[in-house]
């Protein structure tokens, strides 16, 4: 008990710590919203003007130390303010608006990449030195090696483009409203195919070469042993006995990604015209929209501390061992 | 039984015998997601198809041809004598998209709108003018601060809203309109998602027998490359965007239908900063021989090829003009220092050694005439690749002959701030177009802009520079304002404060497949993009007509 409070408290002072560098750090890039507005437009407004649309958007010219409380109010209230870039739309709506896309796309392809890998990896390690592990794993990691752009460009290319079997874009038919109707879920899943096995591709061979490496470790245990003696079925034994065993590493790794998740993709999501975090996070940042930066780095922060108190928390349930401690 | 399900089946697939409605599909903007935004003042979110569409001027300038006006909402305009008061007689018989009748009231309204309430004069509109008012329902009349012949095409870019509702809304800064009443072709908004929206016929529109198409609709893109993947599928009529190789990117794809025309439109040049922070680069700088160098050293041609795909127009010209304002040229100024706009490296390494930029230290770049070093970075638009290549090629011509030039490129952000608050030495940067050359050199070179916006960034300023654009506003006698331009461009020409080096393309690709009617090279009737910003696109939008199947 005492070891969760400590690591809580340890987390919320993690969170300050990053709240405070998600406040710096856009402000330390040269150039500000209302310039960056205007730059195009060739006219010079009075300063008058300027004054009246900075109070619109709520940059008070106050000194930087005000800001900085109004700011760590602001986070506590889970106030961020409207958006520069998405005006009038607030922070909260333009970030609720890609979130679930973003969810979509980075959970189904993170849980579909864990499974499919971590499962591969059991087979591989059971068979040793096999015809799966010697061609399988090598490949995988090639796959992983290659970036993200270049298998999202050819599988673009190659299957919306030259074959036409799938969209080139959009998270769902435009002509359609998105409702639940059949219609619907069927089109957002037909659009949701290609970013999320693109993405899914990438991430495999990570885990499955963690599964390996872990499993064949176990693999010259007594209990593994007992259980052949036993006569228990290979499948048994290679997935409750082994496997579940040498879950640990991928299951902390897998929680990590999933604080990851939350920066959005932003390759997959330019390349497949997908309206998740990670292309909007990039606009905010050109067109320096502090207040959705903030919130956004905002978002991304919780999540990865989360996930990490997440995979604290996992360790103890799914290790008995640690449990005595 | 069985008959009369294939009798269903028959019905179902025969098609529709109602007049189908004729769609033009458009890509005016890039954008993550629309936004609903139909507030014509907002510089940040408003839709780039309210301008023009939804809000129809009171008169467009055909700025390809010399400016000639095309009456809309005005059927003329009048200067007084004393040239301080300028009058437009509105058209009769326009309604609003509700059927409410427009008038003069309109239009003074919404420039008494935009002096309450400064953040919506983004043209900053009232620093020249100092009133407005309607002497009749059907006549407006401006009285300006100072003598200012410019002002008629200002006035117009303004866009002119309903007093009936406007007057009722609490905070016209941060109102979205989301359903807008207008006066232009497209005010009824049929659908909107934040993947696609569609704007429809006007029912009261003025000028309905001249518009053919039924709905105007405008899908999300994100990024060039998403545009090149839905454009090359046939899915977008009229966009504008530059496409490398765009033959084989994108003609190729529907040779048959798709076309794309690129006529020249704003000067691309390289901004020599005359404050720059280093004061050995200063010294340079402000060296007029120094200037022609560089230029001397440019291959434009080869820029135009290379780093353009061959779409730019090459400008040659000592003042900069370029060739979208050629009736303009003053061929004294050319004749005298044309010679400095022409490629030839060996002159220009002449005109250094002799104005007595050696190299002493065998650095193998030249110092100058007191030895203090020159080396400076040429700022480019990161993600703007075309002005990068373009800004490498230069950069390695001024290596060649002596100079030490290197590229850096930051984000358009920071490359906006750094030319506004002068701390570059030397960057790329374009202008905007206007009816005359008189917009862009004036919010280039006068005195006035100098250090405020990103297009004065080169803070060379000559008093009598001033003087001749002030001449040219100050008269409506054409030969009057030609000489002032011709003084203008002579001593643009002598001192060379800038290096053209091309007139950037004006995007437009389309595909003739549903529609016909395009401007293009055969049809060069005005300025054919879509961009927020050319009000010529309504004229091009009642041009075109859907092709019969």
């Amino acid at each position: 008990m005492v070891f969760l409070l400590r690591r809580f408290g340890f987390y919320v002072a993690a969170f300050i710590c990053a709240a405070t560098f998600n406040f710096l750090i856009p402000r330390l890039m040269p150039g500000n919203p209302i310039d960056t507005m205007f730059a195009q437009s060739g006219t010079v407004l009075p300063p008058e003007s300027l004054e009246a649309l900075k109070k619109t958007f709520g940059f008070l010219d106050v000194p930087l130390p005000i800001q900085y409380l109004h700011y760590l109010g602001s986070v506590f209230t889970w106030d961020l303010g409207l958006s520069v870039k998405f005006y009038p739309l607030t922070v909260n709506q333009v970030l609720m608006r890609a979130l679930p896309w973003t969810l979509l796309l980075v959970l189904t392809s993170s849980l579909a990449a864990f499974a499919i890998g971590s499962l591969a990896g059991a087979r591989a390690a059971w068979r040793r030195g096999g015809s799966f592990d010697s061609f399988g794993a090598p490949a995988a990691l090639m796959l992983q090696a290659i970036p993200p752009l270049v298998t999202s460009l050819l599988a673009l290319y190659l299957f919306a483009i030259s074959l036409k079997w799938l969209p080139t874009g959009f998270a769902w038919d435009p002509m359609l409203d998105l409702t639940w109707s059949w219609e619907s879920v069927w089109s957002v899943l037909y659009h949701a195919v290609l970013p999320v096995v693109t993405l899914a591709m990438a991430q495999i061979g990570g885990y499955l070469v963690t599964m390996r490496n872990s499993m064949i470790n176990l693999l010259g245990e007594d209990y593994i042993t007992l259980g052949m003696a036993k006569g228990l079925t290979d499948r048994r034994l290679r997935l409750v006995y082994a496997a579940y065993n040498a879950l640990l590493p991928a299951l902390t790794s897998f929680a990590m990604s999933l604080g990851a998740v939350f920066g959005g993709s932003l390759v997959t999501e330019v390349v497949f015209n997908y309206p998740g975090l990670g292309y909007t996070l990039y606009e905010g940042i050109t067109s320096r929209d502090y207040p959705l930066i903030q919130g956004q780095l905002l978002i991304m922060t919780l999540a990865m501390l989360s996930a990490n108190f997440i995979a604290d928390l996992l360790y103890i349930i799914v290790d008995p061992r640690l449990r005595r401690a | 039984m069985i008959r009369k399900i294939i009798a269903a089946a028959f019905v179902a697939l025969l098609p529709a015998t109602a007049i189908a409605e004729s769609n033009l599909t458009i890509v005016a903007s890039l954008s993550t997601g629309w936004v609903r935004n139909f507030n014509p003042f907002n510089e940040t979110t408003r839709l780039h198809s309210v301008r023009d569409f939804v809000y129809e001027p009171l008169v467009i300038f055909n700025s390809m041809h010399g400016g000639t006006p095309n009456f809309r909402l005005a059927t003329d305009y009048n200067y007084s004598g004393n040239l301080l008061k300028l009058s437009f007689r509105l058209r009769d018989g326009v309604l609003w998209s509700d059927g409410q009748p427009f008038s003069a009231r309109d239009v003074v309204f919404t420039f008494e709108m935009l002096r309450k309430r400064r953040e919506l004069d983004t043209q900053n509109i009232w620093d020249r003018i100092s009133s407005v008012e309607a002497t009749d329902p059907n006549t407006v009349v401006f009285t300006l601060k100072r003598v200012n012949t410019n002002i008629a095409f200002e006035i117009v870019r303004v866009p002119i809203v309903p007093e009936h509702i406007w007057s009722k809304i609490a905070d016209p800064v941060t109102f979205t309109n989301d359903n807008p009443v207008g006066s232009g072709p497209m005010t009824e908004v049929r659908r909107f998602t934040s993947q696609i929206y569609q704007q429809c016929r006007n029912p009261h529109y003025w000028d309905t027998q001249d518009l053919k198409i039924d709905c105007i609709s405008f899908p999300q893109v994100g990024t060039n490359e998403q545009l090149l993947t839905a454009a090359a599928a046939g899915a977008i009529d009229w966009f504008g965007a530059f496409l490398p190789d765009i033959e084989r990117t994108y003609v190729a794809a529907d040779p048959a239908h798709f076309r794309y025309w690129f006529p020249p439109g704003g000067t691309v040049a390289i901004n020599i900063n005359f404050d720059s922070p280093t004061p050995g680069n200063r010294a340079a700088f402000r060296t007029v021989n120094f200037r022609r160098a560089v230029s001397m050293a440019i291959d434009r041609r080869a820029i135009v090829d290379i780093a353009g795909y061959g779409y730019p127009t090459v400008n040659e010209y000592a003042s900069g003009l370029g060739r979208t304002y050629q009736s303009w040229t003053d061929q004294e100024a050319e004749k005298e220092f044309g010679q400095y706009a022409h490629f030839d490296k060996d002159a220009a390494r002449a005109l250094l050694a002799e104005s007595g930029f050696h190299d002493k230290e065998g650095r193998g770049f030249v110092a100058n005439p007191d030895g203090t070093p020159i080396s400076f970075t040429i700022l480019a638009p990161n993600g703007w690749t075309d002005w990068v290549n373009t800004t490498e090629l230069v950069a390695e011509s001024l290596n060649q002959i002596g100079i030490d030039a290197r590229v850096s490129t930051p984000e358009p952000a920071s490359w906006t701030q750094k030319l506004i608050t002068g701390s570059y030495d030397m960057a790329i940067n374009g202008y905007l177009t206007g009816e005359t050359p008189y917009r862009s050199l004036d919010m280039g070179f006068h005195s006035r802009f100098a250090g405020k916006t990103r297009f004065a960034a080169t803070r060379f300023v000559d008093p009598e520079l001033d003087q001749s654009l002030d001449a040219f506003i100050s008269t409506i006698d054409p030969a009057a304002q030609r000489q002032a331009m011709n003084k203008v461009q002579m001593i643009l020409a002598a001192n060379m404060p800038y290096v053209p080096l091309y007139s950037n393309p004006i995007w437009y690709e389309y595909d003739t497949k549903r529609f016909k009617g395009w401007f293009n090279s055969d049809n060069p009737v005005a300025r054919p993009d879509v961009f927020d910003g050319t009000p010529e696109r309504l004229l091009h939008l009642l041009a075109l007509e859907p092709v019969k199947p």
